[in-house]
């Protein structure tokens, strides 16, 4: 089994890196998370500087003019870890819309079913592709990051629980773009599927005025959101790690039912 | 998929995303209301169109895989929110700050298990979800919840503040509030440190009193400045001490209501009979922390303390490897980091926490008043410390690299213990034990310096040892690493360019040359 597998990764990890789509979205990635790290350090530095300026009374760090809530941590890498996760929204479902829609469409979802692979094990190695994607491009982001904790005394290990955050957040996401893009065998219904999702999912907090407060609760511990705040102040936490992979889990469990239900038919 | 849910689901993106868009001018309003409510009634029509179309499945066996299908992704979809709800009582995590901010520190925690062990009445933590530091103080309160077992946390709304803590409900930047009983405590800014204090408030069945001798030039409790005191007495009162002021001890009631007397530096003499008062009052089991300072004359040293034990000889501790910490860097700002590794106010402290001290007068040993009495030194200077009695000379900076008068790691600190028959009741001993601890130095303690380094654990340490609360003495909770300013302006842009252009650009033609192998 596990060779079929690898053997099945292999063939969707080169087509993968043999599309432009992902050099496309990971430079888009890559981009949009440096411009958006570089504004939030660049109003840090200003901000410093605000404190900083004997103008206004202050003296500099000698003095502790700096009050110790204006520092690295929650002025810019809390900020842009909520950053990250939006773009990650944003360039995921492009990625994930053709996985297995592109097969439908050209039919050769069929060929694939009756090549002796499993369809556990075709959303496995579908699955497990993807979220490799994901990896490459949060190792891809975390040298903007890095380069700023290798210079403040924020600590590397600091660094790893934001991006086991982003990765728990990311493969959920993705997770979900595969679950759309296996039931339908249009990539832009998957697209729309993909975005649709995990963005009403993302935060309920405009439903709270029409529902109940036990339902308001209850949907505020289904958002994505909600779940994501303990990774970029440096906790990680099991039950929300277990939250993601549960999405993660409930994503390729659809994209099994989907491949099951299209060999029934 | 046919056109309506595709329509559906983006109208519902744009309700939703309009709401989010508006919410903060008018709330929810007819426009996203109408989106939603339309999106979803256009999905659940196309779905329904979808069904109507459905043909069945080609046979019995597709009918059972497909079944089967539904029946694996059901189990596992229960399986997976059961596991997510059984999870959120689960509070394993990891604290990978640097200052691990959100464990708590050892004195917190023996807080938590004194509670535990007394079975005191529990203590409730109410949580203001919605207020403007809670996603940055949620990480802190769950830690309390879940190392101690008498302190419960009770999510609250600001828009419905409970009955108990509503008044203390003050401002949107109220976060946690601290109740027991039908008494609540404001905690403030929910840091680890003030919300441990709330709990010692709030958990003490008595609060042990201080009284501070005043009348004598002592140090001003009052005064806000830099050189002033009042940061002393507000982290007494934030520890739970009921602090006091005592105008004399020749006053009526004399210091027999105080469980510790602190004589802050008095620069005058006290009265015979204040003395005579004090030295019947330790006798009786009193506890006084004195906190002296170089060139400062009174009887209250060179009569009081000498007779319990202490020669403080007039001069200043002069350390060639003093600390560079303070704007006019000298030898007499001592860094202090040698502790009696046994005595209850020093065994928390170490070479890694280090007591800034400037200007600090030897505190020495004399000689015993009784043979049972135990004096000791419980801080020093460093081995190449050394006392210079001319004091101009020492605050010019004059003093000489050498001396013959060399002493070698000269106490900064020192306490003593003396078992007296006093009238406590049979079985109170330490009630009637006298207890004395010396400090060489009084601006350790001032507004400018009582929170640098691990200036207030000494102090607090001294305290609680002297109320006879040495359960509570550890470590106070720990300091934030400053991690500003790591890269200035100019560095920022210069990674800017290398990282955020060229990246992405080599991403971009490696792209490049995908489509042409592709096409090739």
């Amino acid at each position: 089994m596990i060779g079929r597998v690898l053997a099945l990764a292999r063939k969707e990890l080169r087509q993968l890196f043999a599309s432009p789509i992902a050099y496309v979205v990971g430079t888009a990635y890559v981009a949009l998370t440096g411009i958006y790290f570089f504004q939030h350090l660049v109003s840090y530095n200003q901000l410093l500087f605000v404190y900083q300026s004997e103008g206004l009374g202050g003296g500099g760090f000698d003095q502790g003019t700096v009050p110790s809530h204006i520092n690295v941590l929650n002025e810019v890498f809390v900020p842009a870890a909520d950053d990250f996760g939006l773009f990650l929204l944003v360039v995921l479902p492009l990625v994930t819309m053709r996985v297995f829609a592109e097969e439908r469409a050209s039919g050769t979802d069929e060929l694939l079913l009756t090549s002796g692979l499993r369809p556990f094990e075709v959303a496995l190695a579908k699955h497990a592709v993807t979220y490799l994607f994901v990896v490459l491009l949060l190792a891809a982001s975390a040298i903007y990051p890095a380069v700023v904790v290798s210079r403040a005394a924020l600590g590397f290990e600091h660094l790893i629980a934001l991006y086991v955050g982003q990765l728990c957040y990311g493969c959920a996401i993705a997770s979900i773009g595969l679950a759309c893009s296996s039931f339908t065998s249009s990539q832009i219904v998957a697209a729309v599927l993909g975005y649709s999702i995990p963005f009403v999912l993302l935060d309920f907090a405009w439903l709270s005025n029409a529902v109940s407060e036990p339902v308001a609760r209850a949907l505020g511990e289904i958002a994505l959101l909600g779940h994501y705040g303990s990774f970029p102040r440096g906790v990680i936490e099991l039950r929300e790690v277990l939250y993601f992979a549960s999405i993660a889990f409930l994503g390729w469990l659809a994209s099994l039912t989907a491949l099951e239900l299209g060999r029934a038919r | 998929m046919s056109l309506l849910p595709a329509a559906g689901l983006v109208m519902i993106l744009v309700g939703v995303a309009s709401h989010y868009a508006t919410r903060s001018l008018q709330g929810f309003s007819a426009f996203p209301a109408a989106n939603v409510a339309l999106g979803i009634a256009l999905v659940l029509v196309g779905a329904a169109a979808r069904a109507r179309a459905f043909r069945g499945f080609s046979g019995a066996a597709s009918r059972r895989v497909a079944l089967r299908a539904l029946a694996i992704f059901a189990a596992g979809a229960i399986a997976a929110i059961g596991l997510g709800v059984a999870s959120r009582s689960w509070t394993a995590r990891l604290d990978l700050t640097v200052d691990r901010l959100y464990t708590l520190s050892d004195q917190t925690r023996s807080l938590c298990a004194e509670l535990d062990r007394s079975g005191a009445v529990a203590i409730e933590l109410v949580f203001f979800e919605d207020a403007l530091l809670a996603k940055d103080a949620r990480l802190l309160v769950a830690a309390y919840g879940a190392a101690c077992p008498r302190v419960s946390i009770r999510d609250a709304s600001r828009s419905e503040p409970p009955a108990g803590a509503r008044a203390l409900y003050t401002t949107t930047a109220t976060t946690v509030i601290a109740c027991r009983g039908g008494v609540c405590d404001p905690v403030g800014y929910p840091s680890e440190r003030n919300i441990t204090a709330a709990l010692l408030r709030l958990s003490s069945e008595r609060s042990p009193r201080v009284f501070f001798l005043i009348g004598h030039g002592e140090v001003d409790l009052a005064s806000e400045s830099d050189g002033g005191y009042s940061g002393l007495a507000a982290l007494l009162r934030d520890q739970g001490f009921d602090v006091r002021a005592l105008v004399g001890p020749a006053a009526a009631e004399g210091p027999a209501g105080a469980d510790v007397l602190i004589a802050a530096a008095p620069e005058r003499d006290l009265l015979p009979e204040e003395i005579a008062l004090l030295d019947r009052w330790l006798e009786s089991g009193g506890r006084m922390l004195v906190l002296a300072e170089p060139g400062l004359r009174s009887n209250l040293y060179s009569d009081l303390l000498l007779r319990w034990g202490f020669d403080l000889e007039d001069g200043v501790i002069v350390d060639a490897a003093a600390s560079p910490l303070l704007e006019n860097p000298s030898p007499l700002n001592l860094l202090v980091h040698l502790f009696a590794p046994y005595h209850p106010v020093s065994r928390t402290l170490s070479r890694r926490t280090m007591v800034l001290m400037p200007t600090t007068r030897p505190v020495a040993l004399a000689r015993k008043p009784q043979p049972d009495d135990r004096l000791e030194r419980i801080a020093f200077a460093t081995e190449r410390a050394r006392v210079d009695h001319d004091l101009t000379r020492a605050l010019a900076g004059r003093s000489p690299a050498r001396s013959d008068a060399a002493i070698g790691e000269p106490a900064v600190a020192a306490a003593g213990s003396y078992p007296r028959g006093g009238t406590g009741a049979a079985g109170e001993a330490s009630a009637a034990e006298a207890r004395i601890v010396v400090i060489g130095d009084r601006d350790f303690a001032s507004n400018r310096l009582i929170g640098a380094l691990y200036n207030r654990d000494l102090l607090l340490n001294a305290a609680r040892w002297l109320a006879s609360d040495e359960s509570r003495i550890a470590l106070t909770d720990k300091a934030w690493t400053p991690n500003q300013d790591p890269l200035t302006l100019q560095q920022t842009v210069a990674y800017f360019y290398f990282l955020a252009f060229a990246l992405p650009e080599a991403l971009l033609l490696l792209g490049i040359y995908a489509w042409w192998r592709q096409r090739a």
